[in-house]
């Protein structure tokens, strides 16, 4: 069941795979995922109040700010790493990416 | 044993008026609504004197962003706030002061090579973590507070009377431990280490409550 989800949160695009992540009950939804270097994540917010994710890695540096609820933010990944992706507003989310 | 007439009073008017909201025990009822539960007293970090001054003035004076905790100068007199502040220390919250000292007793020390990194840390990171929710001026109306929702209320920091030394635990430990009914003000202990939350606060206190030194008599001073 879990796999059948993960695929249709996973949809290509025409520049390389775009990984939707939700946040919901102040959890990144899935918790980590797997991409290539030019891949996307979009970051959906079904909260109903604001998220603000981003992360520090030097190569995927990204801050996408102040993000409303029902609001889509999607970031491009740069370099092969893996790094972690937090909230600023709840510091208990976070979301585990690696880049291939 | 003798009477505690200072106790009495207190609880006379506690019963009268403040068990409306904050309970019997100082916890509010599940069956009562608020869109912000009144804190829970037997968990407040606030010391007597602070609490004396909160209910004199009310919520909003002290930098609460609705006035649904109101001023009781109006009401009462000098001395029935203080025996007020006096039965709900004794009754609900002995030994919180204490225990609040012992934490941050326990908590690392500054040393003098940190010092001097501790403004640009905490900048950093209040702009990071911190305005979202308390905003550019720490005076409680950041971004996050214009959800459609409106269910976000955090302190005006240049106004609230707590010291720096309650404001780390309160910023360790988060806004439940101490008695708020929700979560909103996390708690960074596991994000942070102490030298970066007592650098926050140290820059919230240089940048934004250097004008607005709040005089509070108690053994816990800043």
């Amino acid at each position: 069941m879990r796999n059948i989800l993960l695929t249709l949160l996973v949809s290509v695009s025409l520049f390389g795979t775009d990984h939707i992540v939700d946040q919901k009950n102040k959890t990144f939804i899935p918790h980590s995922i797997t991409a290539k270097v030019g891949d996307t994540i979009t970051f959906k917010n079904s909260d109903p109040f604001a998220h603000n994710a981003y992360t520090d890695n030097e190569a995927n540096e990204f801050d996408i700010g102040m993000q409303a609820p029902g609001e889509d933010k999607t970031v491009r990944l740069k370099a092969k790493a893996k790094f972690n992706v937090e909230c600023a507003i709840h510091p208990n989310m976070l979301l585990e990416v690696t880049v291939h | 044993m003798a009477k505690d007439y200072k106790f009495e009073v207190g609880e006379k008017i506690y019963h009268q008026t403040c068990i409306t909201c904050h309970g019997e025990s100082g916890v509010t009822s599940e069956d009562l609504n608020f869109v912000v539960r009144p804190r829970n007293l037997s968990k407040t970090i606030l010391t007597q004197e602070q609490t004396y001054e909160v209910i004199k003035e009310g919520g909003h004076y002290w930098g609460s962003y609705s006035d649904m905790m109101p001023a009781f100068k109006y009401v009462y007199d000098e001395y029935q706030l203080r025996a007020v502040a006096y039965y709900i220390s004794l009754k609900f919250n002995k030994g919180l002061e204490k225990k609040a000292e012992e934490l941050y007793a326990h908590s690392d020390k500054i040393s003098k090579k940190q010092e001097p990194k501790m403004l640009k840390r905490g900048k950093k990171i209040y702009n990071r973590n911190c305005r979202w929710c308390h905003g550019l001026n720490a005076k409680g109306d950041g971004e996050a507070t214009r959800n459609p929702d409106k269910s976000i209320f955090p302190y005006d920091l240049t106004r609230t009377l707590l010291t720096n030394k309650q404001m780390f635990l309160y910023a360790k430990y988060g806004g439940k431990f101490w008695g708020t009914d929700k979560d909103d003000m996390p708690s960074w202990s596991k994000k942070y280490d102490d030298f970066t939350l007592k650098s926050v606060i140290k820059y919230i206190d240089v940048t934004f409550r250097k004008d607005k030194k709040i005089k509070i008599k108690s053994n816990f001073k800043p």
